[in-house]
Formats: C-alpha cells, structure tokens, sequence
C-alpha cells in the first residue's frame, strides 16, 4: 500500500463518517497519521482498519469556546481532534462524529 | 569561546530583517574587536514568516553572508527550533577546536511582529497559503481549532495539572518570580509590578494558559562570534552537552509531559545541581516546569511545590531565569534560545545588572520543534 493510497482510503472513510487507522500487520502497532511503513518496526505490511469510534480524552485544552484535544482511541492509538461537548475532563468517554468539517471530531458521551 | 556577543531587540522593529540582523552583527564584531573579514563560519536558522515574511527562501544562509559581506569557509543551518543557536555554539566550538576556522558567527532571530500580526504563529503559518504545506499531515490537521505550539504547551498543562495536581497558581507564582528578575535586569521588554493575582486575572487563551504565561513574539537578533580566543572576554566554554531529539509527534508519544530533555541532560545531571544559576527555555510557564522535572533538578511532579517554595533570584538559593527570561524580554521570532545565552553571557562575564554572585557555571536548557521534539542541555563554565 503506497501513501497516495492511504489517503484516498481515509478520504473514503471519513466520507463514511469512519475514523480509520492502520494496524501493523508484522508487530500489531496501531497508528493514525499515514505512513506506509510501521513506525515501531519498519514493516511495509500494514492495512486500513476501522476504529469502533470510541475513546477517551488524553488531554485537552479550550480555546475561544473550542475544545482541542488529544484522544484516546479504545484500539490503542492517540489522535489530535476538535471535541465538541461541556466539561472537557481528562479521562472523559469521547464518541466520534462527524460535523462541517471532513474530518474526524470526539463529542463528549 | 565566545569573544562578542550582541541583541538588537525591538518590539516591532519598523526596517528590513537585514538591517535588524546587521545591526546585532556589527555590535558583537565590535565587541570582540574584529572585522567582518576574520568571520570564516556562519550558522544561523530559518523559520517560516520571520524573515520579511517569506514562507521560504532558497539557499538562505548564503544569502545572508552576501547581504552582510562575510566569505566563510563553513555555512551550515540548524532546524531545531528555539534551541538551535545552543546546538550551534556546540558546533562551532567543535569545528573551531578541530582547526582551520578562528570565527563563527552565529546569527539567530527574525521579525515575529510580522507573523504575530497575522494572528498565526510559525507553526501555522502554513494555514495562510492554500498550496503551502510545511507538516506531513498537513490535510488531517488543517480544518481543526488549534494554534500551536500554544495549544501543544497547554496540553501538556493540562496533563501535568491531571497527573501531578499542579495548580494554576504555581505557574503564576513562576511568571511573578521570573519578573521581578526581569524588574531588576534594566534590560527587559516588559517590567513593572507583577503578582499572582494579575496573572490569574489575565484572559485564559488555551486553557489552562494564561496570556501572561505566553511569551510575546518579538522582533530581534542575536549574534554570537565563537572564536579560538576569547579576547577580552572570560574564557567560557562547554563543560557537559547534550542533545535529543525525539521525532514522535504528541499524540504519538507514550507520555506528553515525559520531554526529550530527560535525554539530553542525563549524562551530567549530578553536574547540573552543582551550578551557580540556571536560564530554562520559558516559552511558557510549564515549559519551565518540564525541564525542572525532566532535567532531573527536581523530582517528576514536584516542579510546582519547588517553584512555590524557591527563591529564584539572582541571590537566591536557585537563581533561574534572571533576565526574566523570554516571558519578560519577548520572544525574538519564536526562539527563546538566544535570549537564555545572553543572559548566561552577561552573567558569567559579570556585566550583568542582575548580577549572581561568583557566577561561574551556568547550566542552560532549550527545548523546540514541533512541541518539545528537540531539547539541548549544556553547561557553560571556564
């Protein structure tokens, strides 16, 4: 899988409202920001999985009424998102929608 | 050693980069009593915006050295972000060392005026042209609410407040600290009376980050000449160096608030305890607090119970920061390492007014990069 492809699948999914990832085939590692090769273990056998959408908040931060934060997805990985909801809470269950934006939001459950 | 050093900073600073950057150029020549044609090696930087505005500019290091008339034998352009200059002096100090080269200068800063008022920073100032990416990630990134790196900082915060209970109060308690230094340094943008109080009271702008928690981006140039004298300056060189860079973006990271400047200084940290005062990267207040726990001068988590309970002027038990810091003295385009090395200079030289008592070692610590990806630790002594 080459990178021009991952991106087209990620298109593809957030156009699905799914929030995809890749997962290491030869070491399991999960991971979000596109590569072809595995940043942990150099692997190129990788594929596109689907996360279930669920996560929680690693850390956030308010800005201007909006809440930015990082998140902690239930498949391992961590990911940059806006969050749309009250009381941002580290540790607060996070499900992900999707808003004007192409891309992935957490809204506090 | 370094035989001249020199800042030019203004807060808005009405002429070109290239007169701002000639005129720190000139005055550390003139301090270390030589000629532009005794300059055999130039290092400097580049970041997006902070030169005229240019996103990039091709060959810019040699560019440079036409503009300001100097023919070196080595060019070379450190990418780390606030701590390059500090990388910098370690180079040059090695190259010096290994012969053939007598002068390097170093030239570090820009105009931050420039992108500040565009309300960006230059980490985003890739969001002003369509075409322009400067990330990776540029496409998963840029319809989303962030500013970094504020947002990284007060991320990272926030995770410290989570994990450790550290308050609000103790990083104000480390902006009101660093500014009565700032008060009696007679050098600073920004002085006056300042408490704890005033800093909770000034507007949040990425929670939990106050605006007088937030260096200013100013515009400014700082030169040093490295050379294989120090003229008539104190013979100060690099006693311990370190340097680390982890490339894992944030979210990637295990642990946000565990920064690479636990590499970079964990070959000499019993060295670091033993010096005389210490000038810490204070992009914002609990940029300071990381490297007090990560440089393992205080335990992890106790860096706001330290900073509470700590006098840190210049005769205090633990004189930090005491220029006041960039917080105090505005960030010259987005790089706070320069503004820590002066202040080291000026102290160890005794020209400080500031002045620690026999301030014989330094121990200094930049951190940058897309948040804290780059640290470098080092200790200046005779």
């Amino acid at each position: 899988m080459d990178l021009k492809e991952i991106y087209q699948v990620y298109k593809e999914k957030f156009n699905d409202k799914k929030l995809p990832y890749i997962e290491c085939n030869n070491c399991k590692y999960n991971f979000y920001y596109p590569r072809n090769i595995c940043p942990k273990c150099g692997s190129h056998d990788i594929k596109i999985n689907e996360s279930n959408g669920n996560g929680t908040i690693y850390s956030y931060t308010v800005m201007n009424k909006s809440i930015w934060a990082i998140v902690s997805l239930n498949e391992g990985f961590k990911m940059y998102m806006d969050i749309y909801g009250n009381n941002p809470e580290i540790n607060k269950k996070i499900k992900i929608i999707f808003k004007d934006s192409q891309l992935p939001c957490g809204e506090i459950i | 050693m370094i035989s001249g050093f020199a800042e030019s900073v203004y807060k808005k600073y009405g002429r070109s980069v290239y007169e701002l950057m000639e005129e720190s150029f000139f005055k550390a020549l003139d301090m270390a009593g030589l000629q532009r044609s005794d300059i055999q090696g130039f290092i400097t930087t580049f970041m997006p915006g902070i030169f005229d505005d240019n996103v990039y500019m091709h060959f810019f290091p040699d560019q440079v050295c036409n503009y300001l008339g100097i023919h070196p034998k080595y060019i070379d352009s450190l990418d780390y972000g606030g701590p390059s200059v500090l990388a910098a002096l370690y180079r040059a100090e090695r190259l010096i060392k290994n012969g053939g080269i007598d002068n390097i200068l170093l030239l570090f800063g820009g105009k931050g005026s420039l992108v500040r008022e565009k309300k960006v920073t230059v980490d985003s100032f890739e969001s002003l042209y369509e075409n322009v990416t400067n990330t990776p990630y540029k496409s998963l990134f840029r319809e989303y609410n962030y500013t970094n790196p504020l947002s990284d900082y007060a991320l990272a915060a926030q995770r410290h407040k989570y994990m450790y209970k550290s308050t609000d109060e103790q990083r104000a308690i480390l902006a009101v600290k660093q500014r009565k230094n700032a008060n009696a340094s007679g050098y600073s943008m920004f002085s006056g009376n300042l408490s704890a109080d005033d800093v909770l009271n000034s507007s949040v702008i990425s929670s939990p980050l106050h605006l007088l928690e937030i260096v200013y981006p100013v515009d400014g140039f700082h030169a040093f000449i490295v050379s294989k004298s120090a003229g008539k300056l104190r013979a100060l060189k690099i006693q311990n160096y370190g340097e680390a860079h982890w490339t894992d973006i944030p979210p990637e990271q295990n642990d946000i608030i565990l920064i690479s400047a636990s590499e970079s200084s964990n070959k000499f940290r019993n060295e670091i305890k033993k010096c005389d005062f210490y000038e810490l990267y204070d992009s914002f207040t609990i940029t300071v607090m990381l490297q007090l726990e990560n440089t393992g001068i205080v335990p992890k988590g106790k860096s706001g119970k330290f900073i509470e309970n700590t006098s840190m002027s210049a005769d205090g038990e633990f004189p930090l920061n005491t220029g006041g810091g960039s917080l105090n003295r505005g960030q010259p385009a987005y790089m706070s390492g320069s503004v820590l090395l002066y202040e080291s200079l000026l102290q160890l030289n005794n020209m400080a007014k500031n002045q620690v008592k026999s301030a014989n070692k330094v121990f200094i610590n930049g951190i940058g990069g897309w948040s804290r990806n780059h640290s470098v630790s080092m200790i200046i002594g005779e």
